[in-house]
């Protein structure tokens, strides 16, 4: 712990003594459970929001109280109802966030340890300038804090940035670049390295690399590298992937899903085609040839019709593909079965005895029985 | 296989149970006394192996049956297959490493672990690299979590198909994982605040992506390098593994060399082509990730054939849910016309199988056993009439369905579907 930390604790120290049993937590072990928050709230100077809302100043104020955080319905109605952040309102709500205000956005599971609470709750004050005024320490405002005679840190310490003390007192280095914020530890990525594996790309081209290839290109590549699996016209080798055609079959008894029936977005056949084709030999093409076998397989879907399209980085968001529109949320949970919740029955649930209507041995896929050499219906993936 | 007890369990199955079960499970004979008893056996006068002749344990020779298998018609290929959990042989809540289920998408990496790394980049205050030795550093946690893949019991959304629990729902197993929170990774970076996804990548053949919500992330997500206690088995992703508690399988990324920040999924292969849910009316359900409540029972079951006759019986199931703890099981014999509250024992851990079961006396005639799942979130485990009631037959994932066993006379069991 860094003797600055020390001198601006002891100050906070002084004020905790006429608060509550509870919240009599050290400050110093509390900036050490505050790592477990640092992932998505930051407090000191300079402060901003984070995932979740920076946490200055938070003692006295209103839940869901900054103007412009987007707390959730929850968070505002908690304040509404006149939740109002102190150590024993804090406490409770980070003992069990989702019991205290049900809905809140906050996905983190709770404190269960009662001092590890008290802690953070202490550590969290001090960056509260209603704290910081009944003692004369201000982090926050950058007010430099009188030395209290309990201290016995050189005062000059205490004009370091909050930010830089939190970090300190947590046993980081972040004032180094390129190290963790909290333990100090990793070291910064270079350009290249996170463009050697930042390879990803999304619907709305993100990650495209410059390139462009033909359908033509396309097809002498495919014929090459890819139709051994996946067939000539991408009907599928075996169990090997169908790529193309199913068309209008998505709501038939077996329905078709390749490219042009079901994937939704242009984006996953080249981020695919990139990562991990051809099978075995992963990473082996070049970029124009992930642009030229992309643009094969929209010409064997029918979503080009022309033999000499060229697919680039320029014009590759402009296509899409004809089952975008086709993909909803989960709702599983509106489901009859689920959305009842009920307890289910227990006697004479059903109106006659059960009867077999269905038999595994009928078809008789299991491996090992005693003709296993059938295949049965079905996927894994 | 089942060299030790020189029967073929999987003959004994097919060729009925009457003469080998009895093999399998020799009773004390009476009257002129017991051989096992009465002669004095070679491990009772001669020396066994000493230590160090096995530097690394395995099981008895007796337990060679125990293993996983595959089922070679569904995939074009091994490397990127599945194999299922023996299920019907284990008890308790906790998989044996070398019995966890396999899903590789191109084979298994062997990384040497000082070769691994794991990144962070995209909307964080600074791109940072962690090499093993760094992830050690951090404070760790020890979490039970059942995994699942999102296509268990897929292949019994037209009708019963496959005759064993190993097959119709092994895709499953639940171990204690060592590991960082994904939080405290992410803190050393600091994430922006427009950062509202993660993109978690393998290093495997693969470079296998999903997307996951930054509340998931920030949650209860775990790099574990661990399981049960030694480091992850290569075909869990050595050295190192997301955990994603309670959602499916797929998203715990193997091999884990990059987390990346974004405001938007990126909509990779495994989260549109795959691992969405087709529905009767063509649309498709995406981003299904939490795995619903779910049962089975273990024993008896196709694999499992009662040996002993009439009398005293254990039945015994699996229970879990993505949505934390199971409350309770409740087991029919007759095929869901009537139910009774199975006793749930062992530790109740959210996210973590459970082990249920049910003790009667077997009257020796037909049962048609199922189990019934309830978690705490009051969810209760459907029928497979009321899922494709909904979803039709072509989801393939997501089936937790309530399963249902004919136990006959003979002590045989058949994978079924009743009225």
């Amino acid at each position: 712990m860094s003797k600055s930390r020390k001198s601006l604790l002891a100050a906070a120290a002084a004020s905790l003594l006429a608060l509550p049993a509870h919240a009599q937590g050290d400050p110093d072990n509390g900036a050490q459970v505050f790592k477990k928050c640092l992932a998505c709230h930051a407090v000191g100077e300079n402060a901003k929001h984070k995932v979740g809302p920076h946490l200055n100043d938070l003692f006295g104020r209103t839940a869901g109280g900054l103007g412009d955080y987007k707390y959730s319905n929850a968070m505002h109605e908690a304040g509404e109802n006149g939740l109002v952040w102190e150590d024993e309102t804090l406490h409770d709500y980070l003992a069990d966030p989702r019991g205290a205000v049900k809905g809140t956005k906050m996905a983190f599971a709770g404190l269960k340890k009662e001092d590890e609470l008290r802690d953070v709750v202490a550590y969290l004050r001090t960056f509260s300038s209603e704290d910081a005024a009944a003692t004369g320490a201000s982090p926050v405002s950058g007010q430099e804090p009188e030395p209290t005679p309990q201290s016995d840190a050189p005062d000059v310490a205490a004009t370091e940035p909050a930010a830089a003390q939190a970090v300190a007192a947590a046993g980081g280095t972040a004032t180094e670049p390129g190290v963790g914020l909290a333990y100090g530890l990793g070291r910064r990525a270079t350009e290249d390295e996170v463009a050697a594996w930042d390879i990803d790309v999304r619907p709305d081209g993100m990650g495209l690399p410059d390139g462009s290839g033909t359908v033509g290109e396309g097809d002498m590549l495919f014929q090459e590298q890819c139709a051994s699996c996946h067939g000539v016209f991408g009907e599928g080798a075996g169990r090997w992937p169908v790529l193309a055609g199913g068309q209008g079959t998505l709501t038939d008894e077996r329905p078709e899903k390749t490219i042009g029936s079901f994937w939704p977005y242009l984006s996953t056949v080249f981020d695919y085609i990139r990562r991990a084709m051809p099978f075995g030999n992963a990473h082996s093409l070049t970029d124009d040839e992930v642009y030229a076998l992309t643009a094969y397989l929209l010409y064997m879907n029918d979503v080009v019709a022309d033999e000499e399209f060229e697919l680039s980085k320029e014009n590759f968001s402009e296509i899409e593909l004809p089952n975008a529109a086709n993909f909803i949320d989960d709702d599983r949970d509106s489901e009859p079965h689920y959305a009842a919740k009920a307890d289910p029955c227990m006697r004479d649930c059903k109106d006659t005895p059960a009867e077999i209507v269905m038999r595994a041995r009928i078809l008789d896929v299991t491996p090992g029985s005693v003709d296993d050499d059938g295949a049965g219906a079905g996927a894994v993936d | 296989m089942g060299k030790g007890n020189g029967i073929d369990r999987r003959r004994l199955l097919t060729a009925g149970l009457a003469a080998g079960g009895a093999a399998l499970a020799p009773r004390a004979v009476a009257g002129e006394g017991d051989p096992a008893i009465l002669e004095v056996q070679d491990w009772t006068r001669y020396l066994g192996d000493g230590v160090q002749a096995r530097p690394y344990g395995v099981p008895s020779e007796f337990e060679a049956h125990v293993v996983r298998r595959d089922v070679e018609w569904l995939t074009a290929a091994t490397e990127s297959s599945v194999n299922f959990t023996p299920i019907h042989e284990l008890d308790g809540i906790i998989t044996p490493n070398g019995l966890c289920f396999e899903r590789h998408h191109a084979g298994i990496a062997e990384i040497d672990p000082a070769d691994h790394r794991l990144m962070i980049n995209g909307l964080v205050d600074q791109p940072l690299v962690f090499t093993m030795e760094d992830l050690k550093r951090l404070p760790r946690e020890n979490r039970v979590y059942f995994l699942e893949c999102a296509a268990n019991s897929g292949m019994e959304w037209r009708g019963s198909q496959l005759n064993g629990a190993q097959y119709t729902h092994g895709m499953v197993h639940c171990v204690m994982y060592t590991g960082v929170p994904l939080r405290t990774i992410l803190g050393e970076a600091g994430i922006k605040a427009s950062g509202k996804w993660v993109l978690a990548e393998g290093a495997d053949a693969s470079v296998m992506t999903r997307s996951i919500p930054i509340e998931k992330a920030v949650d209860d997500c775990l790099v574990a390098f661990m399981m049960n206690g030694e480091a992850l088995r290569p075909e869990q992703g050595y050295p190192l593994r997301l955990v994603v508690p309670g959602w499916e399988g797929n998203m715990w990324v193997k091999w884990l060399r990059r987390i990346e920040v974004g405001d938007l999924p990126w909509h990779q292969r495994e989260e549109t082509s795959k691992y969405t849910d087709l529905l009767p009316n063509g649309k498709a359900r995406r981003f299904t990730w939490v795995m619903d409540v779910k049962s089975v029972i273990t024993s008896p079951s196709p694999q499992m054939p009662i040996s002993h006759g009439p009398g005293p019986l254990v039945i015994s199931g699996l229970a879990w849910s993505g949505n934390g703890r199971i409350t309770r099981v409740d087991v029919s014999l007759d095929g869901g016309r009537n139910w009774r509250r199975a006793r749930i024992d062992g530790p109740s851990l959210p996210k973590a199988l459970h082990r249920f079961y049910l003790d009667i006396d077997w009257d020796g005639r037909d049962l048609l056993l199922q189990s019934r799942a309830i978690d705490e979130d009051g969810f209760v485990q459907p029928s497979k009439e009321e899922l494709r009631a909904v979803r039709g037959e072509n989801s393939i994932y997501h089936n937790n369905g309530i399963q249902t066993w004919h136990v006959k006379p003979d002590g045989s069991s058949e994978n079924v579907e009743v009225s």
